[in-house]
């Protein structure tokens, strides 16, 4: 058979798919469990970061990070119904895939998209923790367009529902240096203790244009400026404007706070 | 003819990245971090191993018709393969790389040195060949990345080495050289210094100014 | 409508694939040397890209992502993995076509592209548009208007640096910068000119 005839090519080509083919998909799926456990370590990073779970100082194992994530009372509350719970398992529940699948997720109509989101998905993972019988802090995902793309995060509240307990941004894509400032320790430890809402249920929480003075008025709803990243930071004060505001997350902890939220019991949840 | 060793040569007399310009997108992308520049080196060096091996192992069962479609194959699933690895072992720098690993498809050494050695040479030259690439490239990649992440942030490899004014120390983190434009400067002016050192590999420039007559002294 | 004009100006100007995420480069700073190749080019990644993303889209959405192959009752699959090799395969066989086009109704652009058409075979901001069209979940409306924009950014990134270094052929550069060295430079100053635009919303 000779080298250049037609037969021979589309043996060869024959020959190199297959041989392909196998090592491709021999790793993909040896590998698939890793990976799916690694994105859990994540999340379960992320989220228990806010909890005040995690010893401080000591490095937690990942069977550790894995068992205390799981020990988390973790829902999937429907935003838009304002339910406490919804068909989704929490722990295989992606909200990123359900915000583009328009069976799960509703369009932000313009004048209501302050934070550039296009789409929501109308379900959500959020985390409560319990000590004992009492519910002492509820750790929510939160998103929103920032200079160059979207920034993802979690903010925990405390049982009030209106004091920040910490937030963290686990992915953002900020200029170096400037707008990523909202990633570092120092800048987020500011949020504890600051409140969200005032008393008619608006919020007023903002990142200030420039240092917040403790006695101001004003002061427990506005956390420092940071400098030459004007644009992020606004980012930021539109994320939790959105997110705590009527299309957000507001009624659904309008709800909780009104009728009180009990310890989920063999994984039936129910509401006061 | 001087010695020109497979591995050695790509080293500094026919770098890849700063004689021949090729695999330039990640070195400008990545190079903010040391360790993505590793990781990076790494997963190209792998590639172009097995991508020269298996060229070479066939090279003389290949129709020349379909020649670069195998290449391409070959090379897309090795990079394929890698991507699922740093994907499951080090999730943290993958991240970072995103679509960088995947561009290595793309990467012009790999694909350059698949037609210009692999195809020529027997296994074990391709794999010097590949060794000797991978490394110069990588060279050149962790020196920037070096400079980037020690002038920009402090630190290296993630580890802090100056404090950080934004910490309370006295290192002021230059926000520009860990914004992507410093690497075209840096490699700009690596060039330089290997162009200054090794003359022979500096271009011609397009136009001489035409020398004047000498003034007569009178 | 907003929406896509608001991706086309984003990857025009602010997420420049050439400037800000240094895709294509070896193609930009080899070509970069005259501004009427650098514009032939340009009108070819401009055309390829229009139509490998939107096809690639198709593809990834329809046939490889999870849940893709509903249609054919194994909506359980999964398989996006195979993504690289089916992009880089279509990206392949739309230059091929497009070479044999050009070659028979286009000879005289095709000769004065000669060895760079199939060399944008390889030209990672080809490849690097449609990954990133993974990763930002485009539909296929999206995927026109921001290969139009991946294009159109590039061709405006290399025609801009053509027409730098033309004007700089009479400058007297120390001999270890000539060519590559000043070219690189030039390009870090064109890109940081491009972070200027960023933080604009349309």
């Amino acid at each position: 058979m000779a080298k250049d005839s037609p037969i021979r090519a589309l043996l060869t080509i024959l020959v190199t798919a297959v041989v392909c083919s196998f090592f491709v998909s021999a790793s993909v799926v040896l590998l698939r469990p890793i990976q799916l456990n690694n994105k859990l370590l994540e999340r379960s990073g992320n989220v228990l970061a806010l909890t005040g779970l995690l010893p401080a100082g000591r490095e937690v194992s990942d069977d550790q990070l894995l068992d205390l994530f799981k020990s988390l009372d973790a829902r999937v509350v429907d935003i838009d119904a304002v339910e406490l719970d919804s068909e989704f398992d929490p722990y295989t529940f992606d909200a990123r895939k359900a915000s583009t699948n328009p069976e799960f997720s509703v369009p932000v109509p313009a004048a209501e998209d302050i934070a550039s989101l296009g789409r929501r998905s109308s379900y959500e993972t959020i985390y409560l923790v319990w000590k004992d019988d009492r519910l002492e802090r509820v750790v929510l995902p939160i998103r929103g367009a920032g200079m160059w793309s979207m920034l993802y995060g979690y903010i925990a509240l405390e049982s009030d529902f209106n004091t920040i307990a910490g937030m963290m941004i686990y992915e953002q894509n900020e200029t170096p240096g400037l707008g990523d400032q909202i990633t570092k320790p120092h800048w987020q430890a500011k949020w504890v203790g600051k409140k969200l809402f005032d008393d008619t249920d608006e919020v007023l929480f903002r990142v200030a244009e420039g240092p917040v003075h403790a006695g101001a008025s004003g002061a427990e709803y506005q956390v420092d400026a940071l400098t030459g990243a004007t644009i992020t930071a606004n980012a930021v004060t539109a994320m939790i404007k959105y997110w705590f505001g009527p299309n957000g997350y507001g009624p659904l902890l309008e709800r909780m706070r009104e009728q009180g939220v009990r310890k989920a019991a063999d994984g039936a949840a129910q509401e006061g | 003819m001087s010695a020109q060793h497979p591995l050695t040569t790509p080293l500094i007399k026919e770098n890849p990245l700063a004689l021949r310009v090729l695999g330039l997108c990640p070195a400008l992308a990545i190079t903010n971090s040391m360790t993505s520049a590793l990781v990076m080196s790494a997963a190209l060096t792998v590639v172009l191993v097995i991508s020269n091996s298996t060229v070479s192992l066939v090279r003389n069962l290949l129709p020349s018709s379909v020649r670069l479609i195998v290449q391409i194959t070959v090379i897309a699933s090795a990079v394929t393969v890698i991507d699922q690895f740093l994907k499951a072992f080090l999730p943290d720098t993958a991240a970072r790389l995103s679509v960088y690993v995947a561009l290595i498809i793309t990467n012009c050494i790999v694909l350059g040195r698949a037609e210009g050695c692999a195809m020529k040479e027997n296994v074990g030259t391709s794999i010097l060949d590949a060794l000797g690439n991978g490394a110069g490239y990588s060279m050149i990649l962790v020196a920037v990345a070096f400079q980037r992440e020690l002038v920009g942030k402090g630190s290296l490899m993630g580890y802090q080495v100056f404090d950080p004014v934004s910490q309370g120390g006295w290192f002021p983190e230059n926000a520009l050289v860990t914004l992507a434009p410093s690497a075209f400067f840096i490699i700009g002016v690596l060039v330089w210094v290997i162009r200054t050192w090794k003359r022979d590999q500096c271009e011609k420039p397009d136009f001489e100014p035409i020398p004047l007559p000498r003034r007569e002294k009178r | 409508m907003d929406h896509l004009l608001d991706i086309f100006f984003r990857t025009v100007f602010i997420e420049n694939l050439a400037l800000a995420y240094f895709l294509g480069m070896c193609t930009f700073l080899a070509v970069s040397k005259e501004v009427k190749t650098a514009f032939g080019l340009g009108i070819a990644v401009i055309v390829v890209e229009t139509l490998s993303v939107p096809l690639n889209s198709l593809i990834y959405n329809h046939l490889l992502r999870q849940g893709a192959l509903a249609w054919l009752g194994l909506g359980d699959m999964d398989f996006s993995y195979l993504g690289l090799l089916s992009q880089i395969a279509v990206i392949a066989a739309l230059v091929q076509v497009l070479e044999i086009m050009l070659h028979r109704f286009f000879p005289a652009l095709y000769h004065s592209l000669g060895i760079f058409l199939p060399l944008i075979t390889v030209n990672c901001a080809i490849l690097g548009a449609s990954l990133f069209m993974v990763q930002r979940d485009y539909n296929a409306i999206e995927s026109v208007a921001y290969g139009l924009g991946a294009g159109f950014g590039w061709a405006l990134a290399i025609v801009a640096m053509a027409g730098l270094r033309e004007k700089m052929r009479y400058s007297d550069i120390p001999a270890g910068l000539q060519g590559l060295g000043i070219a690189f430079i030039t390009a870090g100053l064109l890109s940081l000119g491009f972070m200027g635009v960023a933080g604009i919303k349309i």
